[in-house]
């Protein structure tokens, strides 16, 4: 893809991006590639785990849950049948960060897997990438198989006990297949409905088995930690926030594109210095973390900075770190109904409140005046947020929330804007 | 309307689904890539494909149909020799995406998902495809196509320029 | 043969107020349901698996070591201490605003659905619901009166994709006709393929809304005006537990009964059919006399008393014991014949048919050894066999029990044509039936009516002999007597017990 945006590559992630080939694993290798899987070969599991743990590395998918402690909950029994799966599915509003690195650095995130299996004790892992990646899927499999002709994959890996076998498994138009329980279902060849929790996908995944699912960005931070240790990784973001974060930034924006920077990093920064500034009108609102984060008004894009912490405290989620700038002459309106048709349209439609919520919530948003005798906009906006609060932890996974809480977010940030939009509605 | 002749893979792609089935340790799990491998084959999933899978890896034809009917890139009527997906999510609306995909449909004299009357192109209005940075971007095949500066360009790279690095 | 069972723990939990004892690890949502208490919920069923996606099963947990929201109890176990609730004011508020997320498509279809008055929507509207609807935007609409075969009826737009049908296809009958297709509120139930198995009906009655109907049932009653009879189903030696639907204008339907020793939950489609000559048009109502194939209302103690010997009976295998032992007090062994069924379909269809369509056989077998002393020879005594056939040439009259639901076997019906054609020309033919319905009833000199297998008590012996009951419902014809009635008419009429047997005066 051709971004007019040159990220920094000095951190973690993208530190090998400017180096010519090096999806070829001989440039990988000769840029110190899959020194750090060699290096875990000699550590205990247990060491590896530990050290994820310290780093503080948290998920990077969107939830941000620490992924030591998600690895803590995993089966430390080496005999049993475990899998290990990476969610390439990118499908959140903005997001296009894990693309950005794979198509470069495929070898990069098959390290990531290759140490984090070593540490599971998974046997095998699949790369869950979403069917529309058609080209980064044909990258990862060409990758894999270098590794496997180098001897980094299959049986007796390296001269040790230790066998992975790993298979990038291509998805087909379907964002609920990055819940991680959608996702298993779709692997398990079904519809991308997630499943019932308990039983977690720790104790009881994909086929029944203990399962272990991981963003791209998380695993592909792994070597390096393994790398320079957990400290090293702490030296950049915040307590609770620690190491580097891919962002990627679109939207009304000089220059649009993925960088990675510091946890902690002000959005002020990210939009002025890294994106070159606001396109031509001035700021006005920002989705911070994907469609799914409620949206910050400027002043809070001015003072927010790019953490989990930080970004929570103004009521939104840092999320997946896709960021959508605004500018003034956008209307919030019309954005709260390309984000409802979203999840209307993503909807799975297996529980009751998400099924029935996302359709009517969209159905609301656009309601037309002949419709609209008998309400007034107060009371539009009010059921459009019950409706949305109605929906919130009542289902099977998070997709009505993540519809419910961006649209709750718009009322709230731009109360006046929205009374205009549904007083004033042309038929 | 294509009568009902039966389907059924060429050899090439019977080594192919082998393949497939070798990386998994179920069959059931490999029922996404071989229905995309019988789309590449057939252009789409009617029911004679349907019943070639199910008898072929012992899958209810039900299930397979719940897979066919909930994925956005699988299709049971037919498409075209060039299948467009324009983008018509946050960042490529905001940059003129659904309104490529409205003059795309009257310049095609056609509807979404219902292909053109020569078969040669089918136009689907998309969810987010990922490569906001491009915005706004459409999918042409298997290529991805952006910044799309106006319909032109985009029927450009419909047409056959070639595809974005 | 290993002795080793799974320790049943019993232990206790709260819910609400209530104390209740339940197996560890056993469905906290059963647990409760079992014990009487009532929780709004649609797509759990005690039969199939768990599947959690109507989300009104709620509860909130009370305690220190509660999860923080509330969770639904179809997907809990029974554990030894825990405390929930389904009537805080979150849970409460979660039910009804689900209640309003299953009404905001769904068609205002009352006045001409057949679910009205037993549908789970109305219920939980007037008891979790009563709120003023908000939905003023156009409604999803989807392919409504699809005959899906097998007497279903599929509206998919009153659906609110519980998905226990497409549970039972897949986990019952392992037919997989029915599955969800498409996402978000375009999910439509769906089949392919007409449904093919032989349980099909069952899906209409765990169907909680009027999506799936019963073609037979549709738009015949009103479920208000109807009373269920508890019995047990004739149809083949398994003897389901099922109750009939009826009311003084006839029956209208049968439905399984839960029966853990039996049936579990289900019934066969066949066995759906056994209502119909409760109250059927052709339902004999006073004794009939064959004119010249006309038949003519006629009075029964006259003709009766005046048969000429010797006599016979051959009897059906669908009495219950207790008629069968008044019948072997009345009359003596070489007289007593039998017509049996012959076997239709595989021995064992792997869920609850069976091929032995002589109910009662195991419970006609013990009376008749208990009254005569004797093992039943089938061979000697069955009437469908050439064999006993030949022992009738010298009779002169006989008493044939029609078999119940003979119509539907088909083999049956055209052996037992056979069978009255093939009796001797000279023999008086007084058929005990209940309708005029059977072939072969112009051979029939005399038809007596008797009361169907709903209209007495009674005791049957299933395959696994263990006994089930009869119960007397709605009467439907008023001069029908038992078989053993009419028998003891004659007996007092030549004034012998033995009376069958000899010669009028």
């Amino acid at each position: 893809m051709n971004s007019n945006l040159q990220p920094n590559f000095n951190y973690v992630l993208l530190s090998h991006h400017h180096i010519p080939n090096v999806q070829e694993i001989e440039v990988y290798e000769q840029a110190e590639g899959y020194s750090a899987f060699k290096k875990s070969l000699s550590l205990t599991p247990d060491f590896i785990k530990e050290e994820v743990k310290a780093s503080g590395l948290r998920g990077r998918g969107g939830a941000g849950f620490p992924t030591g402690i998600k690895w803590g909950f995993f089966s430390k029994d080496r005999e049993a049948k475990k899998y290990l799966l990476c969610n390439a599915d990118e499908s959140e509003p903005g997001t296009f960060k894990d693309r950005f690195l794979v198509e470069k650095n495929p070898h990069l995130l098959i390290e990531g897997m290759l140490i984090s299996a070593w540490a599971l004790g998974t046997q095998k892992g699949y790369i869950y990438i979403r069917g529309e990646f058609y080209h980064q899927a044909k990258i990862l499999e060409k990758a894999i198989t270098q590794a496997y002709q180098k001897g980094y994959l299959g049986k007796n890996i390296l001269g040790k006990d230790f066998s992975f076998d790993l298979y990038v498994h291509r998805g087909a138009g379907a964002y609920i297949c990055g819940e991680e329980t959608g996702m298993i279902s779709s692997l398990e060849g079904k519809k991308g409905q997630p499943k019932l929790k308990p039983p977690f996908p720790a104790i009881k995944g994909y086929r029944g088995y203990p399962t272990m699912v991981n963003n791209v960005e998380s695993l592909a931070a792994v070597p390096w930690i393994i790398s320079f240790g957990a400290a090293r990784y702490r030296q950049w973001g915040t307590e609770k926030s620690p190491g580097t974060k891919l962002f990627s930034i679109s939207g009304d924006v000089k220059k649009a594109g993925v960088i990675e920077v510091p946890l902690g990093t002000p959005l002020k920064n990210i939009i002025e210095d890294h994106c070159g500034g606001m396109r031509e009108a001035p700021l006005k609102a920002v989705i911070p973390g994907g469609s799914s984060a409620p949206i910050l008004t400027a002043e809070q894009a001015y003072k927010v900075k790019m953490d989990y912490e930080d970004v929570a405290s103004y009521g939104s989620m840092l999320g997946s770190g896709a960021i959508i700038v605004l500018d003034q002459t956008r209307s919030i309106a019309e954005i709260l109904k390309w984000t409802l048709e979203f999840y209307h349209h993503e909807s799975c439609g297996q529980c009751t409140p998400c099924r029935e919520g996302t359709g009517w919530m969209e159905k609301i948003a656009k309601r037309r005046p002949s419709v609209e005798k008998t309400s007034t906009p107060e009371e539009v906006m009010d059921l459009l947020n019950r409706v949305a609060q109605n929906m919130r932890g009542q289902t099977i996974c998070a997709l009505a929330a993540a519809a419910a809480m961006p649209t709750q977010g718009i009322l709230k940030a731009f109360p006046e804007e929205m009374k205009a939009y549904f007083g004033n509605l042309k038929s | 309307m294509s009568t009902s002749l039966p389907f059924s893979f060429t050899e090439k792609n019977l080594k192919e689904y082998q393949e497939i089935l070798s990386r998994y340790d179920d069959i059931e799990s490999a029922l996404l890539p071989v229905l995309h491998l019988a789309q590449e084959q057939h252009g789409y999933l009617p029911t004679v494909v349907v019943e070639y899978i199910s008898s072929l890896m012992g899958i209810p034809k039900i299930k397979i149909q719940e897979v066919i009917s909930f994925y956005d890139m699988f299709y049971d009527t037919p498409t075209a020799k060039k299948i467009v997906q324009v983008c018509t999510n946050i960042t490529c609306s905001l940059y003129g995406g659904r309104k490529i995909h409205q003059e795309l449909l009257s310049h095609y004299n056609t509807q979404n998902m219902v292909p053109t009357k020569d078969g040669e192109i089918f136009i689907q209005k998309m969810e987010c495809l990922g490569a906001c940075e491009i915005a706004p971007c459409i999918r042409v095949g298997n290529d991805y196509y952006g910044p799309i500066q106006d319909t032109q360009e985009a029927l450009n790279k419909i047409k056959g320029e070639s595809a974005n690095p | 043969m290993s002795d080793i069972k799974k320790e049943k723990k019993i232990v206790t939990f709260k819910w609400n107020d209530q104390e209740i004892q339940a197996e560890e690890g056993s469905n906290l949502l059963k647990a409760a349901l079992d014990h009487g208490i009532e929780v709004a919920h649609y797509c759990y069923h005690p039969g199939l698996s768990v599947s959690g996606v109507c989300r009104m099963c709620m509860v909130e947990q009370i305690g220190d070591k509660a999860p923080p929201r509330p969770y639904p109890s179809c997907n809990a176990t029974v554990s030894e201490g825990i405390h929930v609730r389904n009537d805080t004011p979150k849970v409460t508020s979660a039910v009804q605003s689900t209640l309003e997320f299953h009404l905001v498509n769904h068609p205002l279809d009352c006045t001409i659905c057949d679910q009205a008055g037993e549908c789970k929507l109305q219920e939980y509207y007037m008891e979790h619901g009563a709120y003023d609807s908000s939905m003023v935007d156009k409604k999803v609409h989807k392919e409504k009166v699809q005959d899906i075969g097998r007497n279903v009826m599929l509206d998919a737009e009153r659906c609110i994709l519980c998905s226990r049908c497409v549970r039972f296809t897949a986990e019952i009958t392992k037919t997989h006709e029915l599955g969800i297709l498409n996402r978000g509120d375009h999910a439509e139930i769906t089949a392919i393929e007409p449904l093919k198995n032989d349980y099909a009906a069952n899906v209409v009655d765990i169907c909680p809304v009027g999506a799936l109907t019963s073609k037979d049932f549709r738009f015949n009653q009103r479920v208000w005006f109807l009373e269920d009879l508890e019995t047990t189903c004739l149809g083949c030696v398994t003897g389901c537990s099922v109750k009939i639907s009826q009311n003084h204008n006839g029956a209208f339907r049968v439905r399984p009964r839960e029966d853990q020793e039996v049936n579990g939950y289900w019934m066969c489609d066949e066995g759906r059919e056994i209502y119909k000559h409760l109250s059927s048009l052709g339902r004999l109502q006073f004794p009939l006399k064959n004119n010249s194939g006309l038949f003519i209302p006629t009075e029964s103690e006259q003709f009766l008393s005046t048969l000429p010997r010797p006599m016979a009976i051959i009897l059906s295998t669908h009495l219950t014991v207790e008629e069968y032992e008044a019948i072997f007090h009345l009359i003596p062994e070489d007289q007593v014949y039998f017509y049996r069924l012959p076997e239709e379909g595989p021995e064992f269809d792997s869920l609850l048919k069976r091929s032995d369509k002589n109910a009662n056989r195991l419970g006609l077998e013990k009376s008749y050894y208990k009254a005569y002393n004797n093992v039943l020879n089938w061979t000697t005594k069955d009437c469908s066999l050439a064999g006993a056939k030949e022992k009738l040439n010298s009779v002169k009259s006989c008493f044939i029990v029609v078999p119940e639901f003979l119509p539907h076997f088909i083999k049956a019906k055209n052996n037992f044509e056979n069978f009255l054609h093939s009796l001797p020309k000279e023999c008086l033919k007084i058929a005990l039936a209940y309708d005029d319905l059977f072939q072969g009833i112009n051979h029939c000199d005399y038809l007596l009516p008797v009361p169907t297998f709903a209209e007495k008590d009674g005791t049957f012996f299933n395959f696994k002999e263990q006994a089930r009951t009869l119960k007397k419902g709605i009467v439907y014809s008023q001069q029908a007597q038992s078989v053993p009635d009419y028998l003891a008419l004659i007996t007092k009429t030549t004034n012998n017990s033995k009376g069958f047997s000899h010669a009028a005066q």
